[in-house]
């Protein structure tokens, strides 16, 4: 007796335990409710006396197939015990989704005279796995979208291939197999520069996202850009253990933006010669306003003075002025259309000059003069001692420097003319003449340097012609010319000459 | 019948300045005539007599382009002068440009009273005289 009792408050402490912790139900062996604890009360949301005597498909949410229920009544209808997850409907149509093991108890015949249903909630557990497989799908979406619609590489954290998708293949023209396990490199143009390749690795291997245009090579060696941006996969401690490079075909925009950018410089190089040529138009007219109205109108105010003049003795005086001035308007014009000849015949050939011998042969010409100056030519021609430009230009050039530097040499040094060549980038070659002479000043006459009939020094022989002639001839062959002078001290002139790649 | 004592011409251009000195010495208006052949050597004259009220004249017909310092550049230097002279001088631009650019720059410069495009006839000059 002692012993059931024992025995009796054992199986109540253990029946205690199980209400407490789990939800549980009892069934008779056809399945009509006898007995639920108030765990299966609360999450049904029924009450006792509501469930009591129905049958157990109460709180069926019609979720699971036939043949699953099936397979419950069969094991526990053959004394087995059955263990699943079970979706549950509550009394307000909720779902619930419980652990549950059911056991059978077995009468003598080892029959089952009812099933002791004992469950655990798992609803949020469920919930957390149909939300993962939700994601997973949405991933596995996003993946076959991008698959789809983007070239998309994946490499480990050393650059080693470890994934390429079709789209990859294709534009690579490399198959997967020649592919994986290739280091990134394969695909590298060379057109980028170190440092560039240098800032995309740094970015990455931090962590960070980068984004740029790539220019790529294919397999048979044609080149081809894509958008290109590049995600790092970190592991926990932060650090990249793969890559994922997803990209777009550009190389169609990349050729328009090459054409727009080639057209544009064409429209700009036309724009700044069309420019020069307004210039040169500007030049010209006041040219003719300035250097030909004023002779014509000391012609007209000498005819009218003439006109109006009683006294013969005048008249003469005056009369003998008319003949410098036409002379002087006949040379104005001369040179006018010299430089107009120069600026038309576009068709002038540039001749191989080797500029010791055409040196020599222009300061023949001013042997007298070096000799009474004691004048010292230095020339330094070895960095570029050839240049291609027209004969007769040259010689006129060289010509007129030279003749400035003498000209207007210091009185208080005896002239030093150091005329000198360098080669520069793009085929360029810039000829210098510097003179120990009197300089101009620059402050005062920038703009006027080159103009015609612009002097700077009371010299009897100064023209303002030779620097107008000279610079006419140099941009005629699309060359430079500028100075550099300090009164005083001297001036250097720099021509540069184009195109010396011939 | 003088009315002014002294009337000086900037011009380069030696057939205008001997007319023109001609034209103004038939009007009889004027004592002295003064000529400098550009810019610079009219503005360090004027540098120099800047307290000498006598010297200075009272009208300039500057001419615009000169060698060594042309108009433009000269009446730069007499807009930093012209505080410290002690006399009202009347300056006239008197070139052959005719040139809107150079017409319609020679408005902004204080200094200017007018551009007068050349050649400048005997009215005009006796005009500009009389006006003063």
């Amino acid at each position: 007796m002692a012993l059931n009792l024992i025995v009796m408050e054992k199986i109540t402490d253990y029946k205690y335990a199980l209400d407490e912790s789990s939800i549980v139900a009892i069934t008779d062996q056809k399945g009509v409710i006898k007995y639920v604890n108030d765990n299966f009360c609360n999450i049904s949301k029924y009450s006792a006396e509501e469930l009591i005597g129905q049958d157990h498909r109460i709180i069926n949410s019609g979720y699971h197939s036939k043949e699953f229920i099936k397979e419950l009544w069969t094991t526990i209808a053959n004394g087995k015990v059955w263990k699943g997850e079970l979706k549950n409907k509550a009394k307000d149509g909720t779902a619930y989704w419980v652990d549950t093991t059911i056991v059978p108890f077995l009468n003598t015949d080892k029959k089952p005279y009812q099933y002791v249903a004992i469950r655990s909630d798992i609803t949020d557990r469920k919930k957390g796995e149909e939300d993962l497989k939700n994601t997973l799908k949405e991933i596995s979406d996003y993946k076959y979208a991008l698959d789809e619609s983007a070239i998309v590489a994946i490499t480990d954290q050393k650059g080693i291939i470890t994934h390429v998708n079709n789209n990859f293949c294709k534009i690579s023209k490399y198959s997967t197999k020649e592919l994986i396990g290739q280091d990134h490199r394969i695909i590298n143009s060379g057109h980028h520069s170190k440092e560039f390749i240098k800032e995309l690795w740094t970015t990455i291997a931090n962590g960070k996202v980068w984004k740029g245009e790539l220019k790529n090579k294919a397999k048979d060696g044609t080149d081809y850009w894509v958008d290109t941006t590049i995600v790092p996969f970190l592991n926990t401690d932060k650090k990249p253990y793969q890559y994922v490079a997803i990209r777009s075909d550009i190389t169609e925009r990349k050729k328009g933006e090459d054409l727009i950018k080639k057209s544009n410089q064409k429209a700009i190089e036309h724009a700044h010669i069309l420019e020069l040529k307004n210039a040169q138009l500007v030049d010209f007219c006041n040219i003719v306003s300035h250097n030909l109205r004023a002779p014509l109108i000391n012609i007209s105010m000498l005819v009218d003075y003439i006109e109006q003049c009683q006294d013969e003795i005048e008249r003469k005086e005056v009369l003998v002025k008319i003949k410098p001035v036409i002379n002087h308007l006949m040379e104005v014009f001369n040179e006018l259309v010299e430089s107009i000849q120069i600026k038309q015949d576009t068709e002038i050939k540039a001749d191989r000059i080797i500029l010791k011998d055409c040196l020599d042969k222009v300061l023949r010409g001013f042997e007298t003069q070096i000799k009474e100056y004691e004048a010292d030519i230095q020339l330094d021609l070895n960095n570029a001692p050839i240049i291609y430009f027209p004969q007769k230009y040259i010689e006129s050039i060289l010509t007129n420097l030279i003749s400035n530097s003498l000209k207007y040499k210091s009185p208080k040094r005896k002239p030093i003319i150091t005329i000198k060549t360098k080669k520069e980038v793009n085929n360029v070659v810039v000829l210098s003449v510097t003179d120990n002479g009197l300089g101009i000043d620059l402050v005062l006459h920038k703009d006027q340097i080159f103009k015609i009939r612009k002097t700077f020094h009371k010299h009897p022989d100064a023209k303002g012609f030779g620097l107008f002639m000279t610079k006419t001839q140099v941009e005629a062959m699309n060359g430079k010319i500028w100075a550099d002078s300090q009164p005083e001290k001297g001036s250097t002139f720099f021509i540069e000459f184009k195109n010396q790649n011939v | 019948m003088t009315t002014i004592k002294t009337l000086t011409l900037v011009d380069d251009d030696d057939i205008f300045v001997f007319l023109t000195t001609k034209i103004i010495e038939q009007t009889n208006l004027v004592d002295l005539i003064k000529v400098f052949g550009n810019g610079l050597d009219a503005i360090n004259f004027l540098k120099e007599n800047k307290n000498n009220v006598d010297a200075l004249p009272e009208i300039i017909l500057l001419d615009l382009s000169m060698p060594i310092m042309n108009g433009w550049q000269f009446l730069e230097k007499y807009n930093k002068l012209n505080p410290t002279i002690g006399k009202k001088i009347t300056i006239y631009i008197c070139s052959s440009s005719i040139s809107p650019d150079d017409i319609t720059r020679a408005k902004t410069i204080s200094e200017v009273s007018d551009y007068i495009i050349k050649p400048i006839t005997k009215d005009k000059l006796i005009d500009l005289i009389k006006k003063l």
